[in-house]
C-alpha cells in the first residue's frame, strides 16, 4: 500500500481543488464521464505497465488502438463481415502483434523502444491504407455491440439518466482485478517482477525469462486492442489519421505516476488505474474551470506528473531511510 | 581526410545528376504531368482527389496527388521531392502560410505555382482557388441564429485555430452572431466569451485533431454549462463528435448542432433532425479546379485568373430540405454509388 501513497495524496489533492473551483465537477454527469474516460485510458495503462514492469517500453499502443478502432467497423460495416468473425480477427491480430514484438525483442534481442517504434509507424500506415483514409464508424448500426462502449449500469435509488456506471468501467475492474492478482499472487507476475530487476539473476535462478516477456508484450497490445474497441464503440467515428496518436505516452506517463519504474521491476496495478484517473481529472479541470486557460493544458498536466513523480520519490525515500533506521537499531 | 573526399565526389556526381533531370520533365507518356498537394490527409481530401482524377481524365494529363503528414515540415518534404523528379505545375494547399513563403516561391521559380483550399497571400503563387473560410464562418454564424432564434450560449468546437481556415471560421460565427462588421483579420482570444444579440459565445475549445478529446470537451461543457444552447462544430469530425456527447446524455434535440463539412453522420443527423444545418466546402471542385487552371496555365492560357487572384468556389449551406440531393451527387462523386444509378 505504502508504494501509492505518493500518487494517491496527489489525486486527492487535485480532486478536492477541482471540486472547490468548479461547482459542475462534482455532478453526476461529469463523474459519470470521467469514470468512462479512467476505464478506457485505464485499461491502454494497464497494459503499458506489464511491459514497463519488465523494463521495456511499448510505443505502438496507439497505432494498434487506431488499427483495431478503425479496423473493427472497417470489417463490420464496409466488408460486411459477421460479428463474431471480426471480433476473432481483432482479438487475434492484437495477440499476434503483441507475439511478435515479444519474440523480435527477446529471441532476435531488438530494443523494445524500436521495434515497437517501427509498429507504431507501421500500424497506423496499413490502416490508413486499407480504410483509404476514410472516417470509420458504425453509422446507426450496432447498438447492441455498442452497448459495450456507452452503455450504463444503473445505481440502486437513481435514475439512469442521471447518472449510471459506465460499462468499461467493469471492464477496467475485471482488467485491474485480474491483473493484480496475476501480478501480486502468482508466481508468474513474480517472475516479471523479478526479471525486471535484474534479468540476468532472473535468468540463472531458472525463470524462462524470455517467455515472461513475450507475455508482457501480449497482454500490451491485447490490452490496447481491447482499448482500441472501446474507444471506437464509444466514439463511433474514427479518423485513420489521427485517432488513438499519442495515447501510448498518456498511457505510459499513468504507469509511470502509477509508480512503475521505468527501469524496470516496480509497479502496482491500483497506482497505475489512480494514475490514469488523476490524468483524466487535470483535463476535465482545465475545461471546467474558467480562470485556466484551456491551451496550458499540457503544461499543467506536465507539471503535475512531475510533481507526482517527485512525491513518489520522496515517500519512497522516507520509507526506505526510516526502515533503515529501524534495522539499525 | 580521403574517403571524405570521395564520400564528397560521389554526392556532387548524384546531386549533379538529379538537378540535370531537371524540372519539367514530362511524364512517361509525354503527357504534362500536375501534382496536387494536400496539408493533412483527411477525408475531405479523398474527395479532392476524385476530381483530380476526373480532370486528369477530361484534360487528358497526368496528375499525382499527395496526403502529407507532419504539417510544415512534411508538407515541405513532399514539395521538394516533387520539384526533384519534375512537374509542369502543383496544386497545393498550404499548411503554414506564415513560414512557407521562402519554399513556395522557390518552386514558384520553377514551375506554375497555385494554392488551393488554404492560401498564402505572400507568396509568389499565380492564384488561389478556394473558399472564404471567414464568410464561410459568417454563413455558418447564419445557421447559429437561426437554430436559436431567440440567443442563448453557444460553445464553439475545434481543431485548432492555429490553422487559418479554423481560427477565420471561429472569428466569422462569432462576428455574425454577435452582429460585428465584416473584418476577418480581427481575433477574440479563445477563452474569452464574447455576448451581444443576446447570444453569449461562451468560448472556444480546441481538442488537436483527436475526436476522443473533441468528444470530452462536449461532455465537460454539458457539465459546466447545462443550459447551453448550441453547440458549433467546425472541423468534420468536431459535429459527430458533438452528437455522440448528446446522445450518451439524452440532449440530442435539446442542444442544438450546427456543423461544417459533411462528414457521413453529420448528414444523418440533418436528415434526423438532430443537427440543424452544415456549411460544406466543394472538395470535388477544388481537385477539378486546381488541375483545369494548372493546364491552362502551361498552356500560357490566363484567362481563367480573375484580377484579384482569387478563384472562389463559394461554400453551401446543407439543411433538412437539401440534404439529401447533395448528399446523393456527394456519393456519386465519390464513386461510393456508380452514375447513373
Amino acid at each position: 500500500m505504502k508504494k501509492i501513497y505518493g500518487i494517491l495524496g496527489v489525486f486527492t489533492v487535485v480532486f478536492i481543488l477541482t471540486a472547490i473551483m468548479s461547482p459542475s465537477f462534482l455532478t453526476p454527469y461529469n463523474m459519470e464521464r470521467l469514470i468512462l474516460r479512467t476505464s478506457l485510458f485505464g485499461i491502454i495503462s494497464i497494459g503499458v505497465a506489464f511491459v514497463i514492469i519488465t523494463s521495456g517500453i511499448d510505443l505502438s499502443i496507439g497505432s494498434i488502438i487506431c488499427l483495431i478502432g478503425c479496423g473493427l467497423p472497417w470489417l463490420l460495416v464496409k466488408m460486411t463481415v459477421p460479428l463474431p468473425l471480426a471480433i476473432l480477427i481483432v482479438v487475434t491480430l492484437s495477440l499476434l502483434i503483441g507475439l511478435v514484438h515479444g519474440v523480435l525483442i527477446t529471441k532476435l534481442k531488438l530494443q523494445p523502444f524500436v521495434v515497437t517504434l517501427c509498429g507504431l509507424l507501421m500500424y497506423r500506415g496499413i490502416t490508413r491504407g486499407f480504410t483509404g483514409d476514410q472516417t470509420q464508424g458504425f453509422g446507426k448500426f450496432f447498438s447492441e455491440l455498442r452497448w459495450i462502449g456507452v452503455g450504463k449500469v444503473a445505481v440502486p435509488g437513481v435514475p439512469i439518466d442521471t447518472f449510471g456506471i459506465p460499462v468499461p468501467f467493469f471492464l477496467l475492474l475485471m482488467v485491474a482485478i485480474l491483473a493484480s492478482i496475476f501480478l501480486n499472487r502468482t508466481i508468474y507476475g513474480r517472475y516479471l517482477l523479478a526479471l525486471g530487476c535484474n534479468e540476468q539473476a532472473a535468468r540463472y535462478s531458472g525463470i524462462n525469462t524470455d517467455r515472461m516477456i513475450i507475455l508482457a508484450y501480449i497482454i500490451c497490445a491485447a490490452m490496447a486492442g481491447l482499448g482500441g474497441v472501446l474507444f471506437i464503440l464509444d466514439g463511433n467515428s474514427a479518423q485513420p489519421v489521427v485517432l488513438g496518436n499519442f495515447y501510448e505516452l498518456y498511457a505510459i506517463a499513468a504507469a509511470v505516476l502509477g509508480g512503475c519504474s521505468l527501469r524496470g521491476g516496480q509497479g502496482t496495478i491500483i497506482g497505475v488505474v489512480i494514475g490514469t484517473a488523476l490524468m483524466q481529472v487535470l483535463r476535465n479541470m482545465i475545461t471546467l474551470v474558467d480562470w485556466i486557460p484551456t491551451h496550458i493544458e499540457y503544461a499543467v498536466i506536465g507539471a503535475v506528473i512531475l510533481a507526482g513523480v517527485v512525491a513518489d520519490e520522496v515517500v519512497k525515500r522516507i520509507s526506505a531511510s526510516r526502515r533503515a533506521a529501524a534495522s539499525r537499531l | 581526410m580521403r574517403k571524405l573526399i570521395i564520400l564528397s565526389a560521389a554526392l556532387a556526381v548524384v546531386l549533379g545528376g538529379i538537378t540535370a533531370c531537371g524540372p519539367r520533365e514530362q511524364g512517361k507518356s509525354g503527357k504534362p504531368r500536375f501534382a496536387f498537394v494536400t496539408n493533412m490527409p483527411a477525408s475531405f481530401w479523398v474527395i479532392a482527389k476524385k476530381g483530380v482524377e476526373k480532370a486528369g481524365n477530361d484534360f487528358g494529363v497526368e496528375t499525382s496527388y499527395h496526403m502529407p503528414t507532419g504539417n510544415a515540415a512534411g508538407q515541405k518534404s513532399v514539395l521538394e521531392n516533387l520539384l526533384a523528379r519534375g512537374v509542369d505545375g502543383i496544386a497545393v494547399s498550404v499548411s503554414d502560410p506564415a513560414n512557407q513563403t521562402d519554399i513556395l516561391d522557390k518552386i514558384a521559380k520553377k514551375t506554375i505555382l497555385v494554392t488551393v483550399d488554404a492560401d498564402a497571400p505572400d507568396s509568389e503563387r499565380l492564384v488561389y482557388i478556394g473558399v472564404d473560410n471567414y464568410t464561410a464562418g459568417r454563413q455558418c454564424g447564419k445557421l447559429v441564429r437561426e437554430a436559436l432564434p431567440g440567443g442563448g450560449k453557444v460553445m464553439i468546437f475545434v481543431g485548432s485555430v492555429d490553422q487559418d481556415n479554423g481560427r477565420r471560421r471561429r472569428q466569422g460565427v462569432i462576428d455574425e452572431l454577435v452582429g460585428r462588421d465584416s473584418d476577418p483579420s480581427r481575433f477574440d482570444p479563445i477563452d474569452k466569451g464574447v455576448t451581444g444579440n443576446g447570444y453569449e459565445i461562451l468560448g472556444t475549445l480546441t481538442d488537436q485533431g483527436d475526436p476522443a478529446r473533441a468528444k470530452a470537451n462536449a461532455e465537460d461543457t454539458l457539465s459546466r454549462h447545462p443550459d447551453i444552447g448550441c453547440m458549433v462544430g467546425l472541423f468534420a469530425y468536431n459535429p459527430p463528435a458533438i452528437m455522440e456527447a448528446l446522445s450518451q446524455a439524452n440532449k440530442l434535440n435539446k442542444v442544438k448542432i450546427v456543423a461544417f463539412d459533411e462528414d457521413n453522420d453529420t448528414l444523418q443527423g440533418i436528415i434526423d433532425g438532430t443537427v440543424s444545418g452544415t456549411i460544406v466546402q466543394n472538395p470535388y471542385e477544388y481537385g477539378y479546379k486546381s488541375i483545369e487552371v494548372l493546364v491552362a496555365l502551361n498552356k500560357e492560357d490566363t484567362s481563367l485568373i480573375p484580377e484579384n487572384k482569387f478563384i472562389d468556389i463559394p461554400a453551401r449551406t446543407i439543411v433538412k430540405e437539401n440534404v439529401v440531393a447533395f448528399w446523393d451527387d456527394l456519393k456519386i462523386k465519390t464513386g461510393e454509388t456508380e452514375a447513373g444509378e
